[in-house]
């Protein structure tokens, strides 16, 4: 069955086709570089020291942080750094990063926790194996899973996302045909936690090979295998539940408001491997294609591997390349492929250095209009993020922008919308949090004055009342003392009087 | 003829009443020019404007006392907010009264700290804790980086720290994005 389609986006068939989509098992790599934080979780704190010899799978990283994921060591070796290293982000910061030196044993660490009568398991039990398992969205998001498996009990539908629409990456189409069994019972297993009625894998209608492997293994009523058209954004989520359920998830909006819940198909596959194997999130699919490598192709790595330990495999030509990780619409540039791969990672464009054509004037031609999938107006908000007003940006929906960068590609003038409205969206969110501040200091400083006031008043009240209660002594002394010299005066009078007598 | 005097004098009590009732209804408490000047300058309080804090110097603003360019936390841009604010001609930042700098935030150098107070008495936010004689520590998210609280310390135990952006909060270079 071949669903509904939302409005806008484009079809991009795969610039670098292949003949069939093929799957290795790279090398296990000489080291690997372990970031603390990706791009939705909070750092996570170290739990070994430099020279601590680690086993794959062990837990070398925690944090009590309910947005922070722990980190295992993908390959068993020695930790040989704690320190600042390059990410594949597009701030270019670098953030801390453990370091382990393979020894070349691939030993894992024992005493796993397998629960293959997932069934008979409380759902909150499941979502902690899975956090403890260290899983995020492994679509390019990184949302730590726990927490939206957390906030989906009882809801009525789970959507599995398996259209990787962005043009050019192959990594899911390779892990729905090699591990079909594993994703079924991986969606078996949400079901039971998050206790929907049924299961939609969406599958792009240009993948008929992983949707027959995927029918081949699915013997669970509840789930449903399902063609959704490949054009570029229909794997979005909001996208996805327009296409399939025909519910639009209003702005603002989550999916969860509605009962559905979206999860990608690589996620299922870990949650598979935690709560099944008991194995850590400690390896993902990578696909390494463009037109610098003669053979495009999906490597099952080790996280934390460099990209160059997977381009290197590729064939790569001898030519300047430009790497881009992530799809050819949403990844981002970077410099080397000296860089670690992450959960997010997904793939690695390497293509001939060509030189970019230059941004000319906007033309006012509204075809950005048409193409944008959440039918937003690209070209009024162009006009305000480049002017960095962001006020009016955001009265224009900036927010709901989903920066799948369709603007982009078809704009004749070459005009990058796309990065303009990031960079917003930055701004808007820094604006807020100096607002936030700032407005804090104010009710600190205004509190502050009011206190110094209040104890001024007090103490001057204070004062008077102690001077107030002096007085008042001093003048029932006095009268007491006025009596005590009566007393006096008329004992020596009768005295006196006596003495007369 | 009489009529008319009738309608238009009862018209004048009645739109006159009206008016009354809305004085009081909607009175503004306040001035509010020197909140809207307030909500402009950045609330550092870090008094280098030669006013105790960043409402005492918007009510000098209010009143003509004071120049719109004596806030160099606020920097330009803030010198400019004020201009158009007050339908005035924009001028340059008075380096007189300093620099604008990055954003700061204090950090206690717990060794050396030896917990005599002075910094929490000369904190115009309160965003030191701590008490006699044991060590001070300073709340981070609500430090506005005025250093009031170096020239107090008999130790110098605290510094002024940069904020670096994170993965976060980083914003990307405008004409960067351009030429991307």
């Amino acid at each position: 069955m071949l669903s509904g389609t939302h409005k806008g986006g484009i079809f991009i068939p795969n610039p670098y086709p292949v003949k069939s989509i093929r799957l290795y098992q790279a090398a296990l790599p000489d080291k690997v570089v372990l970031p603390l934080n990706e791009r939705m979780t909070e750092k996570a704190i170290p739990c070994v020291s430099v020279g601590d010899r680690v086993l794959t799978g062990q837990l070398i990283a925690d944090n009590e942080d309910i947005n922070s994921v722990p980190i295992h060591a993908t390959i068993s070796g020695h930790v040989i750094s704690i320190d600042e290293q390059p990410i594949p982000h597009k701030s270019g910061l670098n953030t801390q990063c453990i370091t382990i030196e393979s020894d070349g044993k691939d030993e894992w660490v024992e005493g796993n926790i397998t629960n293959k009568d997932f069934l008979q398991s409380d759902p909150n039990s499941l979502i902690e194996l899975i956090h403890r398992a260290g899983i995020v969205g492994m679509g390019g998001a990184g949302f730590p899973t726990h927490l939206k498996l957390g906030l989906a009990q009882n809801c009525n539908t789970l959507i599995v996302n398996g259209t990787e629409c962005e043009p050019g990456i192959m990594c899911d189409d390779a892990l729905m045909q090699n591990y079909p069994r594993e994703i079924i019972r991986g969606v078996e297993i949400m079901l039971h936690i998050c206790g929907a009625e049924r299961a939609i894998i969406a599958v792009e209608n240009d993948k008929p090979e992983a949707f027959n492997s995927l029918l081949l293994y699915n013997y669970n009523d509840k789930i449903s295998i399902e063609y959704v058209p490949t054009k570029f954004t229909s794997g979005s989520e909001k996208m996805l539940i327009k296409g399939l359920l025909n519910i639009e998830i209003p702005s603002g909006g989550f999916a969860i408001d509605e009962g559905v819940i979206c999860q990608n198909i690589a996620t299922v596959k870990s949650i598979f491997d935690a709560v099944i194997e008991g194995k850590a999130l400690v390896s993902r699919i990578v696909t390494v294609t463009g037109d610098g490598v003669s053979m495009p192709s999906n490597y099952e790595v080790r996280l934390g591997s460099s990209f160059e330990h997977i381009v290197s495999k590729s064939k790569p030509n001898n030519g300047n390349h430009s790497i881009r990780m992530g799809g050819m619409m949403m990844g981002i540039d970077v410099e080397t492929t000296d860089l670690p791969i992450g959960k997010i990672s997904n793939c690695i464009f390497v293509n001939n250095k060509v030189q970019k054509e230059a941004p000319k004037e906007c033309i006012r031609c509204g075809t950005c209009n048409q193409v944008c999938p959440v039918e937003l107006l690209p070209q009024q908000l162009y006009w305000y993020s480049k002017s960095e007003n962001t006020d009016k940006a955001v009265e224009y929906n900036l927010l709901d922008c989903i920066e799948c960068a369709c603007c982009s590609y078809v704009c004749p003038s070459h005009i990058p919308l796309v990065n303009y409205y990031s960079f917003a969206k930055a701004l808007h969110f820094k604006k807020i949090e100096e607002q936030r501040k700032t407005d804090i200091a104010r009710e600190r400083f205004e509190y502050r004055e009011y206190r110094l006031e209040r104890n001024k008043i007090e103490r001057a009240e204070m004062m008077e009342a102690k001077k107030k209660a002096i007085k008042e002594k001093m003048a029932k002394e006095k009268s007491q003392k006025d009596k005590i010299s009566a007393a006096i005066e008329r004992v020596n009078k009768n005295k006196k009087n006596n003495i007369d007598a | 003829m009489l009529d008319s005097v009738f309608i238009f004098s009862s018209l004048a009590l009645l739109l006159g009443l009206i008016l009354g009732y809305a004085a009081i209804k909607f009175k503004v408490s306040g001035n509010p020019l020197v909140e809207q000047i307030d909500a402009i300058l950045p609330q550092t309080q870090c008094a280098q404007c030669d006013y105790p804090g960043c409402r005492p110097y918007a009510e000098a603003i209010a009143s003509g006392e004071a120049q719109i360019n004596q806030c160099p936390p606020g920097g330009q841009d803030g010198v400019d907010a004020l201009a158009d604010l007050l339908n005035i001609e924009t001028m340059e930042l008075n380096s007189e009264h300093g620099e604008t700098k990055p954003k700061r935030v204090a950090v206690v150098d717990e060794e050396v700290c030896i917990g005599c107070t002075l910094c929490i008495q000369a904190c115009p936010v309160d965003a030191f804790v701590g008490s006699t004689k044991v060590m001070t520590s300073v709340i981070a998210d609500e430090c506005t980086g005025c250093d009031l609280c170096l020239p107090v310390c008999p130790v110098d135990c605290i510094d002024m720290v940069e904020v670096k952006p994170t993965m976060r909060n980083f914003v990307p270079n405008i004409s960067e994005v351009v030429n991307a």
